[in-house]
């Protein structure tokens, strides 16, 4: 893969959020996961500047559901995949890590 | 219930969102969790969450699509690279040389704001910005008394409050004050035999301390030294230092006989710390004495300011609740003490609340101009850019990016806005030298108003600031032209750029609404400031020359004292050119105190049994000096003695108000704190005692032969020839009468009026100047955009002329379009004024913020300045000559 398609800590983050809510992802959701499981605040512009990127990439889909019920207020819902391309991402920046990481167990201590 | 996020920002994001695909979702998103909040924290908190929501995503939006159009094809990476950035700045430069003039202009005008700001920022920064010249100032407060009035008594509070205050409260590491009235009388210094006029200030022994203040040398007081009776000590101030004794080290523990009596010099101030800026702008302070804490002093009453230094973690507002439970036990405890009360404001904040008002004013004055310079320099630059755009186009033709081309626009746009910035400077420097130097200014910390680093920086970044807000506009519409469709358009002489030309038809709009504000601002104050001057003062000014008298002798009885002036005022006023001579324990706008007064045989209002009273002591013939004309009854005169029945005069407010109708002349009244009571004899005019914009209030007038509670006496004259004249022959008279007395500073009352009013009349200058920056360059902006677009339209006017139209029908046609950018200017700039008039108000002085006069005449000159600057453009359309520009095409 070319150097496009690297991905940076949070693109990774809202990437692994998407493929664990499996076919339930969207901009909601993912913020809840990541600020109640990654610890981290996350703000609404930066959510959707990374999710546009991250389509604009190739690496997630998308889709328009539309939803009538009142706690949406009509509004419909973008329903979010990762596409096999977002995969391929996960799993080499997973490599990567996983290289880095070995051998440094002593270092950093038990999880 | 249905409940629905605030309707207007779901529209607001609707409207952010319209060109996104993911759009609707976003707005799904956002009710879904303001649905959810709703739930939890209530309908209101979810409304606040949702608005703010909104508001963070718009702004968050708006910032990364402008990053991303600097961004596009890697436009931001060239910006930032310092690759070809000389080739930049040369090419820059090459541009500028073809068009010095312009750009000349470019950096006068930004100079012009530029200055403006930098001049505003160095006197805003003393007073509200930087930390006062002591040991952490923000623990410092001021604390003052609470009494109603404009009378420093009633402010100022007795000695024995400090005394209590330092014993019972807890909030303070230490508490200090000085003697308010000290600057009222002058004290005579002896140094090498010849008397000198000296101003010092009476200050708590532990003064320095609490303030934080080391002297420069020598040490503060002890705490002997502020006792009754201690050890005579004096502090000199760093600038006295230098004057009078040529910043000799070796003054330090010798003597000196300071109103007779001997005072060791302990040390000099440091040149940091001002005692005058701080605490009595316009005034001069020569050294510091104590002032003792002590049951002699608090007999004196109401005479001290207090300061105090905070414990860390207590705030301004508990140490004056503190105070407040102190004063009420303390109330509880003496039931007949009086004069108890305290508001505590940090430090600064006092210093600065005269004039806070003004410096807000002038701060929004000086960004107003900015403003307009920064559209004016768009306003010039766009109309470069049909030019521009060919230049750009051909450069494209050969390979530019879109980036180096904005990168080289910005370039150019940063060196003339840095040379801006030091013409800027160059005009703020003499202005801020002008003020610093300003002395008889009641303007504090004015000593401290410097261009230093600080403002230099300020200034360059106010330059750089407005050259790239003004340049990125243009830049981006340069850079954005098709080269194909601008190189063809340029081959066959471009009549089109309508929507340039409606662009900066906007700006001249917004220029004009601008510079409309500040005009209305500028005549506002000036109309006030008129009202002011013409205030009926109740005496004469002009004329009067005065002289604060500080005899070396003591007198011993009435008698002697009276007859010893009595001979002073004979011996002026038989010197030539000298009209009447009077002396009076304060001259106007100096002195203030106030005493309380009852009626004998008045029924008593128990809520109020006092009315309060200016009370001047007199000689006879003030009166007639100053031109106060006696109403009813009779004048004081020099058959009033202490042996004779005490009388008094009174003025015609308090005769309206203390007697309500009746007729004061013979009614006896208690004042001044003795028991025996005072007979009116005379009703004289009103004066505005402290300056015309202080009503007079009730004032009584004591013969001086019967009242003798002054320190010193003004002997005020008139006489036709000028002050400086007259001086000469007093001052010799006065010195031949009593070598010891200094006799040499004499001021007169205009001098004084003038002081009063300096603050006014520094705010109106600057003001005015402003309005007047605006003024030319909104001339300057009307100019430029009808000149370019006669120029522009020339092919059609020619044409127009051609079919049989008239030289003046074009003109009429330019004109009426220059009038209708003025009127629309002028009408959102008095919209803008009006809704903005609430910063003047407080400043304002016999004028209404909506005065028909000001608003009529300020629309008049803008009309006026509008419809010149539209004239040569006018001129220049209906002489176009249709063959010449046909046969260009």
């Amino acid at each position: 893969m070319g150097d496009g398609n690297r991905l940076g800590e949070f693109e990774m983050l809202v990437l692994l959020a998407i493929l664990r809510q499996k076919d339930e992802a969207y901009a909601n959701r993912i913020r809840e996961d990541l600020e109640a499981n990654a610890e981290r605040t996350v703000t609404r512009g930066a959510l959707y500047r990374t999710l546009d990127r991250l389509a604009a990439k190739g690496l997630v889909e998308w889709d328009m559901e539309p939803s009538e019920t009142p706690e949406r207020g009509g509004h419909p819902m973008r329903r979010l995949w990762v596409t096999e391309e977002g995969l391929e991402a996960v799993r080499h920046s997973r490599d990567v890590l996983l290289t880095f990481l070995d051998g440094l167990g002593r270092v950093l201590g038990p999880r | 219930m249905i409940l629905k996020p605030p309707d207007r920002f779901v529209r607001l994001l609707r409207h952010a969102v319209r060109n996104d695909p993911a759009g609707p979702s976003i707005l799904g998103d956002l009710h879904e969790d303001f649905v959810v909040l709703a739930g939890q924290r209530g309908a209101a908190a979810a409304g606040r969450w949702y608005r703010r929501e909104v508001v963070l995503l718009v702004i968050g939006r708006a910032f990364h699509s402008t990053l991303a159009t600097f961004s596009r094809r890697g436009t931001m990476v060239t910006l930032l690279s310092p690759r070809g950035f000389r080739q930049d700045l040369r090419s820059s430069f090459r541009t500028m040389r073809r068009a010095p003039g312009l750009y000349l202009l470019l950096a006068l005008v930004i100079g012009l704001g530029v200055g403006a700001t930098t001049a505003v920022y160095s006197v805003v920064r003393p007073l509200l910005l930087a930390p006062l010249p002591v040991e952490d100032p923000a623990a410092l407060v001021w604390i003052q008394n609470t009494g109603q009035g404009a009378s420093l008594s009633s402010i100022t509070s007795r000695s024995s409050n400090l005394r209590d205050f330092r014993a019972l409260a807890t909030s303070f590491e230490g508490i200090t004050g000085y003697m308010a009235f000290s600057d009222q009388s002058t004290n005579t210094l002896m140094v090498g035999g010849e008397p000198e006029q000296t101003f010092g200030f009476g200050v708590a022994a532990d003064f320095l301390v609490v303030l934080g203040v080391e002297p420069l040398l020598g040490r503060s007081f002890t705490a002997e030294e502020g006792e009754w009776g201690g050890p005579r000590a004096i502090l000199l101030t760093n600038g006295f230092w230098r004057r009078r004794f040529a910043g000799d080290a070796g003054i330090i523990g010798s003597t000196v006989q300071l109103d007779g009596q001997a005072h060791e010099v302990i040390g000099v101030l440091p040149a940091t710390f001002d005692f005058a800026s701080i605490f009595t702008p316009g005034k001069r302070v020569d050294f510091l004495t104590t002032f003792p804490v002590s049951d002699e002093t608090d007999r004196w009453g109401n005479t001290m300011f207090f300061i105090g230094r905070l414990r860390p973690d207590v705030t301004a507002s508990v140490a004056e609740q503190e105070l407040q439970r102190v004063i009420g036990s303390l109330k509880e405890q003496q039931p007949e003490r009086w004069g108890l009360g305290a508001r505590v404001t940090p430090l600064q904040t006092h210093i600065a609340a005269p004039l806070r008002p003004a410096l807000r004013l002038l701060m929004a004055a000086s960004a107003a101009v900015m403003l307009i310079v920064c559209f004016n320099v768009a306003n010039i630059l766009l109309a470069r850019s049909p030019g521009r755009s060919r230049e750009v186009a051909v450069r494209k033709a050969l390979g530019a990016t879109r980036g180096r081309i904005i990168r080289q626009l910005l370039v150019e746009s940063l060196i003339f806005a840095a040379a801006g910035g030091l013409v800027g400077i160059a005009i703020a420097l003499p202005v801020t030298r002008f003020l610093a130097g300003a002395t008889g200014m009641a303007i504090p910390l004015l000593d401290r108003i410097t261009i230093d680093g600080p403002a230099l920086a300020f200034a360059l970044a106010a330059g750089i600031i407005a050259g790239l807000l003004a340049g990125t506009m243009p830049a981006l519409q340069v850079a954005e032209g098709r080269e194909s469709d601008t190189l063809r358009a340029a081959s066959r002489g471009a009549t089109g750029h309508r929507a340039g030309r409606r662009i900066r038809e906007l700006l001249v709009v917004a220029e004009l609404a601008v510079a409309c504000v500040l005009l209305i601002a500028g005549g506002l104050l000036f109309r006030s400031f008129e009202a002011v001057l013409g205030v009926d003062l109740g005496f004469e000014p002009a004329g009067t020359v005065a002289w604060q008298l500080q005899p070396s002798r003591r007198f011993q009885s009435f008698d002697e004292m009276t007859t010893y002036y009595r001979m002073v005022t004979d011996r002026v006023e038989a010197l030539p050119g000298i009209q009447s001579a009077g002396l009076i324990d304060g001259s106007p706008m100096g002195r203030n105190r106030s005493w309380g007064l009852r009626v004998v045989g008045a029924n008593v209002d128990p809520e109020k049994p006092w009315t309060g009273l200016f009370p001047h002591m007199i000689s006879p013939g003030y009166l007639e000096t100053m031109g106060i004309p006696i109403v009813a009854g009779r004048d004081i005169t020099a058959r009033d003695t202490d042996d004779t029945p005490h009388v008094v005069l009174i003025n015609e407010t308090g005769a309206r108000e203390v007697f309500a109708g009746e007729e004061p002349v013979g009614r006896q009244i208690l004042t001044g704190g003795g028991d025996e009571p005072w007979e009116i004899v005379g009703v004289v005019g009103d004066i505005r005692h402290l300056g015309p914009e202080t009503e007079p209030g009730v004032q009584v007038y004591f013969p001086m032969a019967q009242m003798w509670d002054f320190s010193s006496l003004d002997l005020v004259l008139r006489s036709r020839l000028p002050a400086a004249q007259v001086a000469a022959a007093v001052s010799a008279t006065l010195a031949e009468l009593d070598p010891a007395m200094p006799t040499r500073d004499y001021w007169t009352l205009e001098s004084r009026l003038d002081r009063t009013v300096s603050a006014r009349r520094f705010t109106l200058q600057v003001l005015g100047g402003f309005g007047f920056a605006a003024l030319v360059l909104a001339a300057l902006g009307i100019y430029g955009v009808l000149s370019q677009s006669v120029a522009e339209r020339a092919r059609e006017i020619g044409i127009r002329m051609s079919l049989g139209e008239t030289a003046s029908s074009v003109r009429r046609s330019v004109v009426g379009r220059t009038l209708l950018l003025a009127g629309a200017g002028i009408g959102i700039g008095v919209l803008i004024a009006q809704a903005g008039s609430r910063l003047v108000a407080s400043m304002l002085f016999g004028v209404r913020a909506a005065d028909p006069v000001t608003l009529g005449s300020m629309a008049l000159i803008l009309i006026a300045v509008a419809a010149l600057s539209g004239f040569v453009p006018a001129l220049r359309a209906s002489r176009t000559d249709a063959l010449t520009v046909l046969r260009a095409e």
